[in-house]
């Protein structure tokens, strides 16, 4: 018998699988584009990512914080009521530590806060770790420092370092108890920063350095919640200063070895969620299939979750090499949530490849998830992938992310680095939701 | 040939979960070897386990039967065993009165757990009744009797006891008091004080330095660090406590500051010692020697140190703020293996870093046992060879 041909067939088989499982999702998504307004940063094209670190004060202004591996981090604001984008400084030299040439202050890596007082509080971060060779050594990082940025005169107060060699990873700000909170990196402790009294607090250790979760979510009372194991919810309670593990967990999907960047991780927690003043309950997304889900903090006695669906591209549901989810969760003023996954795996230059932000919408009141499409500039240039989203007083949405980089107009060709074989930089993309 | 295409395209189909299967393959090269190390909880998660913020384990010891016994300190302090035959740790209730036991588990010939407690000051005597039969406690009281204050108005720091003699020896906090408690008739005695003040410092530094373990020669006498870093001994046939000439080393001038973090007596007869600058050791009672054997870290602070059957050291260093690692040091050759973090990947079903470090004990074959002491904390047990 002559094996020869069936061979050949088999063959191609499995390379034309192969290739399936290559393809993006949703070929018939492909159709559907969205286009955004977009505002680059400029003198900063050197700036390669932008986790949480995204801010619309009451005013309107969009603060941003822009993270620079090996290199100083930067505060950025960009005011729409006069078109214009600031550099309100290097994280570095903020601190105060420019001339010691040490590990420097990279990021900002969690969302600012506004206080009573207008000022913007918020956490610094380190960019490389180098498998914490360096943790507390004379060379290596110091320390996150917390800082408040005051519009009105247009400085930054630096609280000082809070946990020693360590970076807030994971942060948020708590107007009513007027504390900085955060999670560090690598030691996993609950720190907070509180600013009435300059005091300093390490609460101790709440995860494993490589599954620190990433957004700490604040309701209405100050009570501060954050998520750890499968999915389980934690509690502090700034009255008794405790921390207290709640009987519930959000949904997540099991999905064996994962083949996405949450790989690396143990755990498996919420990756964002947004709090809603007006129902007072939570919303949020799970880091490994983009599950969403409400988590009502005052139902019962320990609260309530209730799955409401997934925010991914379509057609990537069930699929195991789903990305893990992004840290671009916002609550419009129309009661609609939005939401940008990438299509591909999303790391900026870790990034597993080239891909297209899609714009996912869940409408609050009716219960329906929407893919609005691929998200494009206008001049057809890729949203790589996006981490950082806000909602402005007047709706707009913003959000911080990769765009592609190409020869353009009145534009440098500049470019952070490269995903894929694309240059990209960060830029501010904006959405302006049609009034309903 | 296209029987290779074929196995070769069907490899490729299944190689990518596979070589992603674990966390960044690189960062298994700074840590512990992975197949040579394991952790425990701290009872049986999720519910009966020795809750956070009461599980740092601070003390460990081995009893002469084998058994670890381990106590934790933070809001409450717990005592738990681990029996080698069953492999997990056994929470056996907390410490009535104490928040923290600091290097101050002391087990007797019989199996008696003896307990320094802190901030009250009492030896506390745990009676091992069945404990194969016996629930978990968490929330329960463990069942000890109180002894009294060692010293009055002092916590105990830490314990060793003396099998033979049947007696105790202990330091106090904050002043340094130096006390033996004789276990037939259960009085305790103070013998002085290894450190009258505290070294001159900043102004928020007012601890005076004392070793933060005990350690007894082959002839019962009993050996400590206090002021300006001297070793101290209690001489067993004098019963009198006296300031010894020799120092814990450290870098000249910062004597002051240093303390011996922990101690080990050799079968030889040598006691080795770890000291708060991350030094290594070696003090001849005989000769009054003591030798500086170097830094094996980067890091402050040699917060365990233990001896296996070969001879070999293995020890943890770095403070509060590092990330603990673990070394060994080979007397023979006089020489450093510095393994890594001390780290247990086995996922999907636990991963977990210790990044603080304050009690290790070796077991009756050759298990080391390392506690970690952080808000959430396990019982790692590595395997030496």
């Amino acid at each position: 018998m002559n094996r020869r041909p069936a061979g050949r067939r088999i063959a191609v088989v499995l390379i034309l699988a192969g290739l399936c499982l290559a393809m993006p999702p949703c070929a018939s998504c492909a159709e559907k584009i969205i286009a955004l307004d977009y505002r680059i940063f400029p003198g900063l094209a050197e700036m390669d990512g932008n986790w949480a670190a995204l801010t619309v004060a009451h005013d309107g202004k969009v603060y941003a914080g822009l993270a620079c591996h090996g290199c100083d981090g930067h505060l950025v604001m960009y005011d729409p009521a006069l078109d214009r984008v600031s550099d309100l400084g290097n994280l570095t030299r903020l601190a105060g530590e420019a001339s010691l040439r040490i590990g420097p202050q990279s990021k900002i890596h969690a969302k600012f806060g506004e206080g009573p007082d207008g000022r913007i509080y918020f956490g610094t971060h380190a960019g490389l770790w180098f498998n914490y060779a360096r943790v507390g050594t004379k060379e290596g990082y110091p320390g996150a420092h917390w800082m408040a940025y005051d519009p009105k005169t247009g400085k930054v107060e630096d609280f000082g370092i809070g946990p020693r060699y360590g970076g807030i990873n994971t942060g948020a700000y708590d107007p009513k108890f007027n504390r900085i909170y955060g999670l560090t990196h690598p030691r996993g402790h609950f720190v907070y920063y509180d600013v009435a009294s300059r005091k300093a607090v390490d609460k101790g250790r709440i995860n494993n350095f490589d599954s620190i979760c990433r957004t700490l979510g604040i309701d209405d009372e100050g009570n501060v919640y954050g998520n750890f194991g499968a999915g389980q919810i934690y509690k502090y309670d700034p009255r008794t200063d405790e921390i207290i593990e709640l009987p519930l967990h959000i949904p997540i999907q099991p999905k064996g070895v994962s083949l996405g960047r949450d790989y690396n991780k143990s755990e498996t927690h919420w990756r964002t969620v947004v709090w809603d003043s007006q129902e007072k309950k939570f919303y949020g997304v799970d880091e490994s299939a983009s599950l969403l889900f409400s988590f009502d903090p005052h139902a019962g006695q320990y609260g309530e979750v209730k799955p409401l669906g997934q925010l991914c591209v379509e057609g990537m549901n069930d699929r195991r090499d789903i990305p893990y989810a992004t840290l671009t969760l916002a609550l419009g003023r129309d009661r609609k949530l939005y939401y940008a996954p990438p299509a591909k795996e999303f790391d900026y230059a870790g990034s597993s490849g080239i891909g297209v932000s899609h714009l996912i919408v869940y409408d609050l009141e009716g219960g329906r998830t929407e893919d609005r499409g691929e998200m494009r500039l206008a001049d057809g240039r890729r949203v790589i992938g996006l981490n950082s989203a806000d909602t402005a007083p007047d709706g707009t949405i913003y959000f911080v992310g990769a765009i592609e980089v190409r020869d353009a107009p009145g534009e440098q060709n500049e470019s952070a680095g490269k995903i894929g074989n694309v240059p990209y930089r960060l830029a501010l993309v904006i959405y302006r939701p049609k009034p309903r | 040939m296209m029987r290779k295409i074929f196995f070769c395209c069907a490899l490729l189909m299944v190689a990518a979960p596979l070589a992603k299967s674990q966390r960044t393959p690189d960062y298994d090269s700074v840590v512990v070897p992975q197949n040579r190390i394991d952790a425990r909880d701290l009872g049986y998660p999720p519910i009966d386990v020795i809750p956070d913020g009461e599980s740092a384990i601070t003390a460990l010891a081995v009893a002469p039967n084998g058994n670890l016994y381990g106590a934790t300190s933070g809001k409450r302090s717990h005592l738990f065993v681990l029996n080698p035959r069953h492999g997990y740790v056994q929470p056996l209730g907390f410490i009535p009165g104490a928040t923290a036991v600091t290097n101050a588990l002391a087990v007797s010939d019989w199996g008696d757990v003896y307990i320094g407690s802190a901030p009250a000051g009492h030896l506390l005597k745990y009676t091992p009744q069945r404990e194969d039969e016996q629930p978990l406690r968490v929330k329960e009281p463990c069942e000890v009797t109180d002894l009294g204050p060692a010293v009055r108005g002092e916590s105990i720091q830490t314990l060793a006891i003396d099998r033979r003699a049947g007696v105790i020896y202990g330091l106090t906090f904050p002043n340094a008091h130096f006390f033996k408690f004789t276990l037939t008739t259960g009085t305790s005695a103070d013998l002085g004080v290894v450190a009258r003040r505290a070294p001159e410092g900043e102004k928020f530094e007012t601890t005076k330095m004392v070793s933060r373990m005990l350690v007894l020669d082959l002839k019962g006498n009993v050996y400590a660090s206090g002021e300006d870093g001297f070793l101290f001994k209690f001489d067993n046939e004098k019963q009198a406590l006296e300031k010894l000439p020799v120092q814990a080393p450290s870098i000249p001038g910062r004597e002051p500051w240093t303390r011996v973090d922990t101690f080990l007596l050799d079968p030889s007869g040598l006691i080795f010692g770890g000291t708060s600058d991350g030094y290594l050791f070696r003090f001849d009672p005989e000769s009054m020697m003591v030798s500086n054997l170097g830094k094996p870290l980067l890091e402050y602070r040699i917060t365990g140190l233990v001896r296996a059957s070969n001879g070999k050291l293995f020890g943890v260093g770095g403070d509060e703020d590092d990330m603990a690692r673990l070394f060994s040091y080979d007397p023979q050759t006089a020489t450093y293996q510095i393994f890594g973090f001390v780290d247990v990947n086995r996922r999907p079903y636990y991963s977990w870093q210790a990044y603080v470090v304050h009690a290790m004990a070796v077991g009756l074959d050759d298990t080391i046992y390392i506690g970690e002491s952080e808000r959430i904390s396990k019982l790692y047990l590595f395997y030496p060879y």
